[in-house]
């Protein structure tokens, strides 16, 4: 006689077989098979079976559960059996989601982030602070959720082994991953914020303030990055109306004083405006000569002064309007640095992840933008700390700012001259086949932009008529496992790309999956990037329709770590070794990006190939390779996969074959794509031999690119440069106390040296 | 981080920051880098500037 069970927490409760029979019963129904009668008399059987084995103690669980299975396969309820032993694996997953879950907020709350490498999966989230332990567990959270609900078992499995690796799988449920906000058009007739209503900004301060605005507010509705890809365009009209208003009132000064008036602010401003309609131009930073001779003309009318005072009047206003706008230029554009350093998004565990990108405006307003916003980042911030954020994007552009002759080579030298010494701008090259294809003078939308990190968005299969960068994004991506591919094929490149179709199948399912979920979801799920028409076609949508078709203009992006590895465990070298195992890399990636061509063809929709940035990435697959197949020399023998298409960051190349070498690819991942040169601290002050590695991008066909060197800072006498051991300006070693005379006397040196506050 | 200072002298435990390049971003100090990303960033080798 059965009277007790021991459950798995090995408390003993007493046995009810009712509770058999109900369990049978659901996996009878399950698989449309038995009754209650049925059910009955197989938890009969199993009472039974149980009495003969258990004589003297209790049964645990899993033994009645085995039971189970055996006696409704010994009644013929094979169906029901297997629905049955499902069941019994889900609660398995589910129990173990949960011990995992708790084991993970306890090291999220317990653990301090320079010991756990979990909490500094994202650089970018302290997981020391309030906020971001808080940020740390919802994600865990999300994360145990959406792989037992929302996951096909299949999709789980992939995920949980390191096949793959969903992107941002907290948000798996909740949103896209990022947009360019054409900010012109987000300011025109003003915005709300979801917490208020801004008018449309009328200077250069206000449009810089309100710019990080928006990037902060679209922040909050979506898991990646925000980047504004007219930042010159944009800015310039700002510039336009804190110089015509500066215009207006250094005329009015200057007339008031020469006439001895304090009230000619309504004349002088008609007396502008009667020219501007007049001429159809209105007060602006290079005004044409038919402007200023009109304006001086009126003034002679108007005040019956000479023609030499009035032209005199006019261009003393546009010199002092113009070094006034200048002012507040960098003014505007230093508090804009500093806004996306210091404020706070998420919680306040981040700061946005802010990129900008401009260097094209040939317009004297956007070129006045463009060099101070150069300055600003040249200059640091208050104690001349390299900025983060945002990411700077130059665009280079042959006939705009690339050779010599162009309108904006001078700000195409300063951003070298900038970027050797404080990392940005990054590059982008509007030249490159694959984006100049999409390039319309005149139109910036057609200027490729990108999100900092890499990723870029242009051709649009679902909406021909708009391949454009403005108003778009990623909508989710997920990294393909490409080494273990490799490593399991065993140097057999047909059972290879029989394995890369597979695992490309499944991950465009996936993505498709995620997307019906982020399809469901109405404008008011994202008040600022619905709400408020920043994304591609939103403005046109009701409170009621869902988002399906306006995500369309969005892409699926299928991304991939490590070809170098791939190509070593396949051939046994990597791209960077030999021209021919370049050509397997080319046709490796090539599959790929036809893989997600022809998806896009079928269904309409933007897929795309995507040279993944991985962060977290980089350690977690190779981590669960070494433990299935020891250390692979060349595969997986480092702490890390190599990132996308790089060569190995450790093997010796001139950046010259680097570059070359890693071009092709650019064209291959549509969905983005970035190579960087290391140079060493002393060649990157070289603004030459800076400019020249630019220009071999460039001429190679890079889409994006940039340049690594060291940046090193002293907080103590805020020297920025190349630290070694021994700090160059103040002579201490990390960690060293210096005396309070030295610290004088070099502040007697360095007028601009910081304060050192004691905490920083 | 928080730091000792007396008159006499100042810049006891205080450390130089080194800026790097994650992944398209900076990050302003390595500390908040993950294992995998340090190792890759002590493992970067320059790259010269002569064409082969």
């Amino acid at each position: 006689m059965i009277r007790s069970i021991i459950k798995r927490d090995g408390r003993v409760v007493l046995y009810e077989q009712g509770k058999i029979a109900a369990a049978i019963l659901r996996s009878m129904e399950a698989s449309h098979s038995g009754d209650a009668m049925d059910a009955a008399r197989v938890a009969d059987h199993v009472q039974r079976d149980l009495e003969a084995r258990f004589t003297d103690q209790a049964p645990n669980i899993e033994a009645i559960q085995d039971t189970v299975e055996q006696q409704l396969m010994n009644h013929g309820f094979n169906d029901a059996a297997k629905a049955y032993i499902l069941y019994r694996a889900n609660r398995t997953r589910a129990r173990e989601a949960n011990t995992g879950l708790m084991r993970t907020i306890d090291e999220i709350t317990n653990i301090d982030a320079r010991i756990s490498d979990m909490k500094r999966d994202n650089a970018n989230i302290d997981g020391n602070t309030a906020m971001g332990s808080m940020l740390q567990i919802g994600a865990a959270g999300a994360k145990a959720y959406n792989e037992m609900y929302l996951l096909r078992p299949e999709h789980a499995k992939a995920y949980r082994e390191g096949d793959i690796h969903i992107h941002d799988f907290d948000f798996y449920s909740l949103t896209t991953t990022c947009c360019q906000i054409d900010i012109l058009k987000l300011f025109h007739g003003g915005f709300s914020t979801g917490h208020g209503y801004l008018r449309e900004p009328q200077s250069i301060q206000s449009y810089a303030a309100l710019a990080a605005i928006a990037i902060q507010s679209n922040q909050n509705d979506q898991h990646g990055g925000q980047s504004i890809p007219n930042f010159d365009y944009g800015m310039a009209e700002g510039v336009a109306k804190t110089y015509r208003k500066a215009f207006n009132r250094r005329l009015r000064d200057a007339t008031e004083d020469l006439i001895g008036s304090d009230d000619e602010a309504e004349a002088v401003s008609a007396l502008i405006k009667g020219v501007e309609n007049e001429l159809g131009e209105t007060a602006r930073l290079e005004n044409t000569k038919a402007f200023t001779d009109a304006l001086a003309a009126a003034l002679v009318e108007s005040y019956n002064i000479s023609q030499a005072d009035a032209q005199r009047l006019v261009s003393r206003a546009q010199k002092r309007a113009w070094a006034k706008t200048d002012r507040d230029t960098k003014q505007a554009m230093e508090g804009f640095v500093h806004n996306l350093n210091t404020m706070h998004s998420r919680a306040g565990a981040q700061t946005p992840f802010s990129s900008i990108n401009y260097g094209t405006d040939v317009s004297p307003e956007g070129r006045m933008v463009i060099r101070n916003i150069l300055l600003a980042l040249d200059a640091g911030l208050g104690h001349g700390e390299t900025c983060i954020f945002p990411i700077h994007i130059f665009k280079v552009k042959e006939g705009v700012n690339y050779n010599e002759a162009d309108p904006n080579y001078d700000l195409f030298r300063l951003s070298c001259k900038v970027s050797a010494r404080r990392l940005f701008p990054n590059y982008t090259f509007l030249d490159a086949p694959f984006n100049l294809q999409y390039y319309v003078p005149g139109r910036p939308e057609t200027e490729v932009a990108t999100m900092g990190c890499r990723t870029r968005v242009m051709g649009n299969v679902f909406d021909p008529t708009r391949e454009i960068s403005f108003s778009r994004g990623n909508l989710s991506f997920t990294s393909i496992n490409l080494p273990r591919l490799a490593i399991e094929s065993q140097g057999d490149e047909k059972l290879f790309y029989e394995k890369l179709q597979g695992m490309l199948e499944l991950v465009a399912q996936q993505l498709l999956d995620r997307f019906e979920i982020q399809a469901s979801k109405h404008i008011y799920n994202y008040p600022f990037l619905m709400g408020q028409g920043v994304w591609l076609d939103s403005d046109h949508l009701s409170i009621h329709d869902d988002l399906r078709e306006v995500l369309k203009h969005g892409t699926l992006s299928i991304g991939f770590i490590g070809l170098a590895e791939t190509l070593t465990a396949l051939y046994g070298q990597h791209h960077g070794q030999s021209e021919d195992i370049q050509a397997k890399g080319k046709e490796i990636l090539g599959f790929m990006r036809k893989f997600c061509d022809d998806k896009s063809q079928e269904l309409k929709m933007n897929f795309s190939l995507l040279g993944t940035p991985a962060e977290g990435l980089s350690g977690r697959f190779i981590r669960m390779d070494q433990k299935r197949y020891g250390k692979i020399k060349g595969v997986t023998d480092r702490e890390y996969y190599t990132n996308s298409f790089h060569i190995p960051v450790w093997y010796p190349i001139s950046a010259y074959d680097k570059i070359r070498l890693e071009a092709p690819y650019h064209a291959l991942c549509n969905a983005g794509h970035i190579s960087y040169v290391e140079l060493d601290g002393d060649t990157a002050r070289n603004v030459e031999a800076f400019e020249s590695i630019v220009r071999c991008m460039h001429d190679f066909g890079i889409g994006y690119g940039s340049i690594n060197h060291p940046v090193d800072r002293d907080p103590i006498c805020g020297y920025v440069g190349i630290i070694g051991d021994v700090c160059p300006r103040c002579g201490r070693h990390e960690g060293e106390m210096i005396p309070q005379e030295k610290i004088d006397e070099l502040k007697r040196m360095y007028p601009e040296m910081p304060a050192f506050q004691g905490i920083e | 981080m928080t730091v000792k200072s007396n008159n006499e002298k100042m810049g006891q435990g205080v450390g130089f920051e080194r800026i790097r390049r994650i992944t398209g971003y900076l990050v302003g100090t390595m500390d908040k880098w993950n294992d995998a990303k340090r190792a890759e960033e002590r493992d970067r080798v320059k790259h010269s500037l002569q064409k082969q």
